[in-house]
């Protein structure tokens, strides 16, 4: 099965659904494995929304797409340059200190990515943004009370999210080299960094966090399908089932 | 969790107009994350509108011992409820 | 006797229910705790098996219901430790309890699941025995715990739908996937029959649990109970059940199964099955690798909740 993709607005929601999806798969990694129980529920239930969403996001998909595929189809049968969600939610699970950086960092641009997409022309995505956004203040009050906890906390866990955040701001200056596309679809595509880059400075600044100048790696762009190697194995494993058995019908 | 988290009872109020009701505990390190693991225990399948998380060692209760002292007086007072009275037939709304 | 012990007497002859302030005997403290705990550990253990499938569900339906039952078992495991607790035992005592083998779960988690199939298999037979355990606990005489189990199985009644969906799926699929389903089956059969435990002959801790109302219906009842339901929808489904022996008494309207291999049982509780050591390296890999997470949140919350109190 080749996947295609005609649309202009199709294009552009990939990359939005896809990050929904990685970021779901890579939270879905810390089930059974989180610092306690009631951890495990709350990340648990951040990954179910950003599944949900990316489902809904496949499925606006697919209607402007005149339903060629399913959002399943999108999920389980593209190949690695064929998904374009932003290298940062590809990142591992190294400790919860990568987790949780991840998390807020997606989470401030996400909030400002749906709140433009609601003055979208498209009824049916902005129906979508009034539920997300309130998924995604929940996530962000907790993404980032977390981050007051590790930046806070010890020694040790400033430490650990210092070197979490040095690391995951390399896969940040890429997300607002914005494209004619999303010129297209986004309202304010400079506001999107500025509102970023505002409250990660404002929060780093009151965790005894340093926002070290950060020497931007030399690496093609996601809006091109490129990623980081772990891509590879995230889909690996998210795809076996329907790879190994391309007949078989799975609810 | 080993040391430093507490347990927290939790209330849920259902709907608008109900009481708040206790449904179980939770344990957390501090406030806000206490009310966001009882929102994730106890209102998942939509069971709430408004929670209250409350410190254990913040609920006073009657000693076992003190029981029978507290409780059982109340047992004879019948006067206190309406059932007590004898209502003259034919007279209403009383 | 005094007036305390006589009171407990009373409720648990009137069928009303013990709650934590009452008085009650220390041997009635010590069983509820060994049996809620166990309880409370099988819940967090099983979330291990089906975790194990997480991130290969082979749809998106498939991946959110799997990961909202999971999710639901760590709420089943919370609910059970508080109600632990409430009997003067400390969550992170039952966590070492878990952890030096002195507290067992159930020993079923102790089985892998190899194949997707087996995600239907656990959910139709190991939730399904579950169920069939937990709603004659609905009944318990200790009033935390049988609130619990009311709550509990309101919101585990999709987990055996949801096992059941998947075996349909796959018994009514492809060749291969009718083939896993049934293999999932055969592994599943057995060991999800032994998790109501010894016959009652050789129950140990029977006598005293049932005059206290803690336990409510015999091992063997439950059993049968779930043989019963069980059978007709592996009928349904097209699939063999894996006992050449089984067959209907048409006179007690009962199943009747062949002996069951009772020395693997107790060779997996005793720590010999295929996946203890795992379970157990697994839960305590979480635990141990996270304590600075933990040590994180206890040193913030000293110096930001310290100013309220």
């Amino acid at each position: 099965m080749k996947i295609t993709i005609e649309n202009n607005e199709a294009k552009f929601l990939f990359r939005i659904a896809d990050t929904s999806l990685i970021l779901a798969q890579r939270m879905a990694e810390l089930c059974s494995n989180a610092p306690f129980l009631e951890e495990d529920i709350a990340i648990s239930n951040c990954s179910l929304d950003l599944f949900g969403r990316a489902e809904e996001l496949y499925k606006i998909i697919a209607t402007i797409e005149g339903n060629k595929f399913t959002p399943d189809d999108y999920v389980f049968r593209r190949n690695e340059r064929e998904f374009f969600n932003i290298k940062l939610v590809e990142q591992p699970n190294e400790d919860f200190a990568w987790t949780i950086t991840r998390q807020f960092m997606h989470d401030v641009w996400a909030k400002e990515v749906f709140t433009q997409l609601s003055s979208s022309k498209n009824e049916e995505l902005v129906g979508l943004c009034s539920k997300v956004l309130k998924e995604i203040e929940y996530s962000l009050l907790h993404s980032r009370d977390w981050m007051y906890r590790l930046g806070l906390g010890t020694e040790e866990s400033n430490k650990r999210t210092q070197d979490a955040i040095d690391h995951l701001l390399k896969y940040v200056e890429e997300i607002f080299n914005f494209d004619d596309l999303d010129k297209e679809y986004f309202s304010d595509c400079a506001n999107i960094e500025r509102v970023w880059q505002e409250e990660i400075n404002r929060v780093f600044s009151e965790i005894n966090i340093e926002r070290k100048e950060i020497q931007p790696l030399s690496m093609r762009d996601f809006r091109d399908g490129f990623h980081s190697e772990h891509i590879g194995h995230l889909l690996s494993i998210m795809q076996y089932l329907p790879r190994a058995y391309p007949d078989a019908k799975w609810s | 969790m080993e040391k430093g988290d507490k347990v927290w009872e939790v209330f849920v109020q259902k709907k608008s107009g109900l009481p708040f009701k206790h449904v179980g505990s939770v344990r957390a390190y501090d406030k806000k994350m206490a009310i966001q693991n009882a929102r994730d225990l106890y209102t998942r399948r939509s069971e709430g509108r408004a929670l209250w998380v409350v410190p254990v060692e913040a609920i006073v209760s009657v000693p076992l011992d003190n029981a029978d002292a507290f409780f059982d007086p109340a047992d004879d007072k019948a006067y206190r409820h309406a059932t007590f009275y004898v209502t003259p037939e034919g007279v209403n709304h009383l | 006797m005094d007036k305390f012990e006589q009171a407990f007497n009373q409720i648990i002859e009137d069928d009303l229910k013990v709650e934590p302030r009452d008085w009650m005997p220390e041997k009635y403290r010590q069983t509820n705790i060994r049996q809620i705990s166990q309880h409370a550990h099988s819940e967090i253990i099983g979330m291990q098996p089906e975790g194990n499938w997480l991130l290969r569900a082979p749809s998106l339906r498939s991946k959110q219901v799997l990961l909202a039952k999971i999710q639901d078992e760590a709420g089943h495991g919370l609910y059970l430790y508080s109600v632990a607790e409430t009997l003067g035992i400390s969550r992170q005592e039952m966590n070492e309890q878990l952890h030096n083998q002195t507290a067992k779960y159930s020993s079923i988690f102790n089985y892998p699941t190899v194949t997707w199939a087996d995600m239907g298999a656990v959910g139709w037979l190991v939730d399904g025995a579950a169920i069939v355990n937990q709603v004659s606990l609905q009944r318990t005489s200790y009033g935390p715990y049988a609130r619990a189990m009311v709550r509990i199985c309101k919101e585990e009644s999709f987990h055996q739908r949801q096992g059941y969906e998947i075996m349909c799926q796959m018994a009514f699929g492809t060749a291969a996937q009718k083939e896993m389903a049934q293999d999932a089956l055969n592994r599943f059969w057995e060991p999800a029959l032994m998790m109501f435990g010894p016959h009652d002959a050789d129950s140990v801790h029977k006598g005293q649990s049932m005059a206290w109302k803690i336990k409510r219906e015999s091992n063997d009842h439950l059993r049968q109970r779930f043989i019963d339901r069980t059978v007709p929808q592996a009928e349904y489904l097209g699939l063999t059940i894996p006992d050449k022996g089984l067959k209907f008494n048409e006179e007690t309207g009962h199943y009747e199964t062949s002996p069951f291999n009772w020395d693997e049982f107790w060779n997996v509780v005793n720590g010999n099955g295929p996946c203890n050591q795992e379970r157990l390296d697994h839960h305590k890999k979480a635990h141990n690798d996270n304590r600075w997470v933990r040590e994180a949140a206890e040193a913030y919350a000293e110096k930001t909740e310290a100013q309220v109190a």
